[in-house]
């Protein structure tokens, strides 16, 4: 590695680790610790939200898929993101953010009831858990490949920079950092696109090159009958389900936002982020389309991002790239291990301890920030002989998307649904879900909008014989523009 | 559904957009101005969403 380059990934390791601990002598209680003290403001979360967004998989895997299907793997960030996070900005995130929860499963928790919150809290985090183990290993594996380090010792670097942050300056030390992370991301995106844009000869040769041998990679849609993406699923799964589930219900991705000033900072920052995931694909699919055009010599798609960096980019912009790879990894973990934290603080040990007392909580949010990043590079070393378990995981979390899209979205747009019929629809949900994935063994993105369908019309129907929230709660907890001054 | 043309998809997308940026205009300014007490034009969230709603009509247009 030239001295250049090692010099800015220091340099940037020292820079995120004074800004964060800086920020910790802010913190006085868990409302600053969780909520930021509600003082963000849009742009710093709006580029907060497209850290925690963009992870190792965004990056290297997208770059991988992109080297195989071409523009149609951006439609994660396009159809895939951007109606669901127009409508998170003017419905779901002012809702939220006017009823003072401090998580999702909290605003669950008062639409439903509690059962409701605590199966969402437990499942989300147990799945963070994994989650986090599988980024604090891709983050040293990063370093391993690109510095040599041993994989312990990226673990121990990784989880001390990361920690030294996060547990003193807690959200708004992640939300300032991840900010400063995205923008040095977007950075090296632009310089990449120019420079290979130029060497490719400008941007028609580039188009020419890579139509002549592969020519439905400017497609944005693969074809009805493809295993992987078909276009029917993609749009009916990922763009109805998949995507209003996560950008409405996420608690890492949403938490930014109950943290914000004021209620149009709040709406203002997803807006903001949409914006910017317009524009993400220049980062994540871009390099895979360029090492295609200049028939990069790499034996496995994955491999098209590290060719790019290393044969493509000069000496100190290589460096750049690296941290900015660095800084996905790292503001996917800090942003898991603060909601992770927030949810077992408040969402499940308030409820099964009965106790609602929140005088402890900054305390606490710390230690179990500690106990997660600690537990997460314990994982992290063994996360190939765990990958089985990942994935069950990652299967089980997403039977409960499309019943918990039908929770948010008849909860939050009409006064019908009933605490009831909110629980029994999550739990027939996920079974109809198990049914038609693990049994009948359906793409995953049909299963979505299928347990989606089966979700609204069992919700709309049971509340129809079960006893409503009462008016004065619903007032607060349901979206009504049109009723108030 | 095997035999559906890629073509549509890129219609489609277009339709969903052109229908969110139509149901847009449903959001009262009041509601999204809340608590503010500065109203600029540029506020307006409404026209946030239709300029991100205009580069997705152009991105699956140049796409199709």
């Amino acid at each position: 590695m030239h001295p250049l380059d090692l010099a800015i990934i220091i340099g940037y390791l020292a820079l995120i680790t004074f800004v964060g601990i800086k920020l910790g002598s802010k913190v006085k209680n868990a409302h600053d610790f969780f909520l930021a003290g509600r003082s963000l403001t849009w742009w710093v979360i709006g580029l907060s939200i497209i850290g925690t967004n963009i992870d190792t998989n965004s990056y290297v895997g997208a770059s991988g898929n992109a080297y195989n299907v071409g523009i149609a793997q951006a439609n994660f960030e396009w159809i895939g993101a951007i109606p669901a996070m127009i409508i998170a900005s003017l419905i779901f995130i002012p809702l939220y953010w006017r009823a003072g929860v401090y998580s999702i499963p909290e605003y669950l928790g008062l639409r439903y009831n509690q059962g409701v919150r605590v199966v969402a809290a437990l499942i989300a985090s147990i799945f963070a858990v994994f989650a986090l183990g599988v980024a604090m290993w891709a983050l040293a594996l990063t370093l391993e490949t690109y510095l040599g380090w041993p994989i312990w010792v990226g673990i121990l670097v990784s989880g001390t920079v990361v920690g030294l942050y996060s547990i003193a300056g807690g959200l708004a030390a992640v939300a300032i950092t991840d900010s400063i992370q995205v923008s040095i991301m977007f950075l090296c995106g632009i310089i990449i696109v120019g420079i290979g844009i130029s060497d490719a000869g400008g941007f028609s040769a580039f188009a020419t090159t890579l139509t002549q041998d592969n020519p439905t990679h400017l497609q944005a849609y693969l074809p009805a009958d493809d295993e992987g993406f078909p276009w029917p699923g993609v749009i009916l799964g990922l763009g109805f389900v998949l995507s209003p589930a996560y950008w409405i219900g996420s608690q890492a991705i949403l938490q930014r936002t109950l943290g914000a000033r004021t209620q149009w900072d709040a709406s203002a920052s997803m807006m903001f982020a949409a914006l910017a995931k317009t524009f993400i694909p220049l980062l994540v699919v871009f390099p895979g389309i360029l090492a295609l055009v200049m028939k990069a010599d790499i034996d496995y798609p994955d491999m098209a991002l590290p060719w790019v960096i290393k044969n493509v980019l000069p000496p100190g912009i290589s460096g750049l790239m690296f941290v900015a790879i660095i800084a996905a990894l790292q503001s996917s973990i800090d942003s898991g291990v603060n909601s992770t934290s927030l949810m077992i603080t408040r969402d499940i040990r308030h409820v099964l301890m009965k106790n609602h007392d929140t005088a402890n909580d900054l305390k606490v949010g710390r230690y179990l920030t500690l106990v997660l990043l600690l537990s997460s590079m314990c994982i992290a070393p063994f996360i190939g002989d765990l990958g089985g378990i990942f994935t069950f995981l990652q299967t089980i979390l997403s039977l409960f998307q499309g019943p918990m899209l039908a929770l948010l979205l008849l909860g939050a747009m009409t006064q019908r649904a009933t605490p009831m019929a909110g629980l029994w629809t999550l739990v027939s949900g996920v079974l109809v879900s198990a049914l038609l994935l693990i049994v009948l063994e359906w793409n995953l993105l049909y299963v979505a909008f299928v347990s989606f369908c089966y979700s609204m019309v069992a919700l709309w129907t049971v509340s129809g014989f079960t006893e409503k929230l009462s008016a004065e709660k619903l007032a607060t907890l349901t979206y009504r523009p049109w009723s108030r001054t | 559904m095997i035999d559906l043309p890629v073509a549509w998809a890129n219609y489609i997308s277009m339709g969903i957009f052109i229908f969110l940026g139509c149901l847009v205009w449903i959001v009262p300014k009041k509601a999204i101005l809340a608590g503010q007490s500065e109203t600029d034009r540029w506020r307006d969230l409404r026209i946030w969403a239709m300029v991100l709603i205009g580069l997705q009509l152009t991105i699956y247009w140049i796409f199709s």
